[in-house]
């Protein structure tokens, strides 16, 4: 057994919870694509759940199903993906910059926070039946004729919850960077200066010699850099949403009371595009920007060679923090009264903007590896692949329904959510966060990880299934199948259904294989250190000295 | 920026530039007239949405192939989807249909046969229900 310390505990205690919610995840996942195929099959299920669910009726399948796919993106990505990235993030911050975290009391509240509002928006969900989906869209979420009131209460506090404790988690992560504890100390000048580019800006503009080392001594990591610049999306995200929840809750709390509000007072369009605006700060904001901060991390740590165009990635995250805020129209190209103007910049052209940056971050990176040859494909080198791939597949599909001609026939169809969404979720964000695991169990505890041939059981099952889920998907969208429409059987799409379903399946058995694999490195003792004393362990197991 | 980095720069660029020309002209067949020509339609077709139904006109939907009409839907509660499909399933158009506004959408269709009317938003756990077969006849 190994010392773990306070900061790595707590790291992969969040790559713990992270993973929970990611089994948690895949099995709505199965549950729902089995549904599809064969409603029978899960009939048993079903019933065994409505025993538990406080429900005033038994409620049908088709309100089970939706509400299921309400709660199926809460502990994607406010359970999985976000309590892994702040895992890292606690981690990875404080280590590269030299310091303490700023304020260690917020960390385990984040964790606890973070687990108890995840849980309680994705409950709303899955056992108080909320079935708005997570698009919300106005007025459906106070539509009580069509969504449970508790329900609805229940998901506005947990959602809140959730985005307070975002907003805490980035007030630690800026605290700390600006923070004096350390020989490095950065004032909010050079912080801000390190990451808008104003160094850069300043070469362009001929007030500083071309020749200049870049990036200057005084910057940040460009890791850091990335993290600042995705946070500033982070927050913008946590606060329009927390908006949005807590109109939720004024209405649900008014309803309850019985002094209903009129809903039509709140205009859906500017609400949508409200939302969306804020929504979008995650799926087009922070999600690319974090995965080029890690790739620009990882990639040269993984193959020893200084990251290549050091200078041009600085400018590529600030041109990705400005494109994120202004794509949310891609959203609402089949929305008529949104302006044309809104729908063909905003929602076409700026969307093109990710294409240059993701592109660029892309070359980026494969050219570090280029350059380093010969490489040591180790298990976290292949999952930054399989993410680059990801993110590849599910980037292009993106901006094949991001046009407004070609989003006519794609609009809510299986495309949008498998071969776009789930690939950058599943492909793309899984395989880095998987990646970024494999890396950091040997740098926490000091453990090579175990067996290889389960990591490239662990890789080939998940990048086939995860395409294969998306292409089957994407499919059966692009012949008409919608994404959030319960088609009676028999229907022309079971045999895509099917397919995605393997798809999901083989992910599973790749789920399963690294969770033995990460257990068999750790070990039962350093494990059970995670959640239990360290003084309890220690009259059991010899503790070897840090 | 390298040289490298700069050939590959070019190259986004190019694509970017390939896949929008093309995506923006009539060689995408709808973009003609919803983008460029916007022509009069010679008929306008009412639909409200509203409490899961679909409400045609009382006359139902007849067009003839080739000319333009008008698809103007409203919703009386939440937000739905107006989504015409062919016999096979597949989509031939759709837009969301807000409440609070008039939704507008001209269209041509190519060829005779009859389509079906789907909601194409999720609007409430009945959401599935919200499906006419034969709901709009092309004629020649």
């Amino acid at each position: 057994m190994v010392k773990i310390g306070w900061l790595e505990k707590w790291t992969l205690r969040f790559a713990v919870a992270a993973l929970v919610w990611l089994a948690i995840n895949g099995f709505e996942g199965v549950v729902m694509r089995t549904q599809m195929i064969a409603p029978e099959a899960v009939g048993g299920l079903e019933a065994a759940l409505n025993l538990i669910r406080p429900a005033a009726h038994t409620p049908s399948s088709a309100e089970v199903y939706y509400s299921m796919l309400t709660a199926h993106p809460i502990c994607g990505v406010y359970g999985f993906a976000y309590m892994a990235v702040m895992g890292a993030f606690y981690f990875l911050v404080p280590t590269l910059l030299k310091k303490e975290i700023r304020h260690k009391r917020l960390v385990p509240i984040n964790f606890w926070l973070q687990i108890v509002s995840v849980f309680a928006a994705w409950g709303a969900g899955f056992f108080l039946l909320f079935n708005s989906l997570y698009t919300l869209y106005w007025p459906l979420p106070v539509s009580y004729d069509r969504v449970p009131l508790i329900g609805s209460i229940v998901f506005a506090i947990g959602a809140a919850g959730i985005m307070i404790n975002i907003l805490l988690f980035s007030y630690n992560i800026f605290s700390t960077v600006l923070s004096k504890s350390n020989p490095h100390p950065y004032s909010l000048g050079q912080f801000l200066r390190s990451t808008l580019g104003i160094s850069q800006l300043l070469k362009w503009l001929g007030k500083k010699k071309a020749d200049d080392p870049q990036p200057d001594p005084a910057e940040l990591p460009v890791f850091i850099v990335a993290v600042a610049r995705g946070s500033v999306d982070t927050v913008i995200n946590a606060v329009v949403l927390l908006t949005a929840g807590a109109l939720i809750l004024i209405y649900g709390l008014a309803a309850l009371f019985q002094t209903p509000l009129n809903p039509g007072v709140v205009s859906a369009l500017v609400y949508k595009n409200w939302y969306w605006w804020g929504l979008d700060m995650v799926a087009d904001g922070n999600v690319l920007i974090y995965t080029a901060g890690v790739w620009y991390l990882l990639v040269p740590l993984l193959v020893g060679r200084k990251l290549y165009a050091e200078s041009v990635v600085r400018t590529v995250i600030l041109a990705d923090l400005l494109v994120s805020l202004g794509v949310w129209s891609h959203h609402l190209l089949a929305d008529r009264p949104q302006p044309l103007v809104m729908t063909l910049l905003s929602g076409q052209f700026v969307t093109w903007g990710e294409f240059f940056t993701m592109g660029l971050t892309i070359f980026t990176s494969l050219m570090t590896i280029w350059l380093a040859r010969p490489v040591k494909f180790t298990p976290a080198l292949k999952f930054v692949l399989g993410s680059i791939f990801g993110f590849i597949m599910g980037g292009t599909a993106g901006l094949i329904q991001a046009n407004v001609g070609l989003n006519l026939v794609l609009h809510n169809t299986q495309w949008v959510i498998s071969t776009h969404a789930h690939t950058m979720l599943l492909s793309g964000l899984g395989m880095l966060i998987f990646a970024v695991i494999y890396a950091l169990i040997p740098m926490l505890t000091k453990l090579e990880i175990r067996s290889q041939r389960l990591v490239r059981l662990h890789f080939w099952t998940w990048i086939v299934g995860s395409t294969a889920m998306a292409y089957a998907m994407g499919m059966a969208g692009v012949q008409g199948m919608l994404r959030r429409t319960l088609y009676p059987l028999p229907n022309p799409y079971e045999p895509h259904m099917a397919i995605a379903l393997v798809g999901a399946l083989l992910m599973t058995i790749g789920f399963l294989a690294f969770l033995v694999n990460v257990l068999w490195t750790l070990g039962w003792p350093n494990t059970l250190s995670l959640i239990v004393s360290d003084k309890w362990l220690q009259t059991r197991f010899h503790m070897a000295e840090p | 920026m390298e040289r490298e980095e700069r050939i590959w720069f070019g190259a986004l660029i190019l694509v970017f530039l390939a896949f929008n020309a093309i995506t923006l002209s009539p060689l995408v067949p709808w973009q003609e007239w919803l983008l460029w020509s916007q022509p009069a339609p010679s008929q306008r077709i009412a639909i409200e949405f509203g409490n899961y139904q679909i409400k045609l006109p009382p006359q139902g939907i007849k067009v003839k192939a080739g000319e333009y009409v008008e698809f103007i839907a409203t919703s009386t509660d939440v937000t739905y989807g107006l989504g015409a499909f062919r016999p096979d399933g597949r989509l031939v158009f759709q837009m969301q249909v807000l409440p609070g506004y008039e939704n507008r959408l001209v269209w041509k269709f190519d060829a005779p046969g009859t389509y079906a009317v789907r909601s194409t938003e999720y609007s409430g756990p009945r959401h599935p229900e919200m499906f006419i077969k034969d709901a709009i006849q092309v004629i020649p």
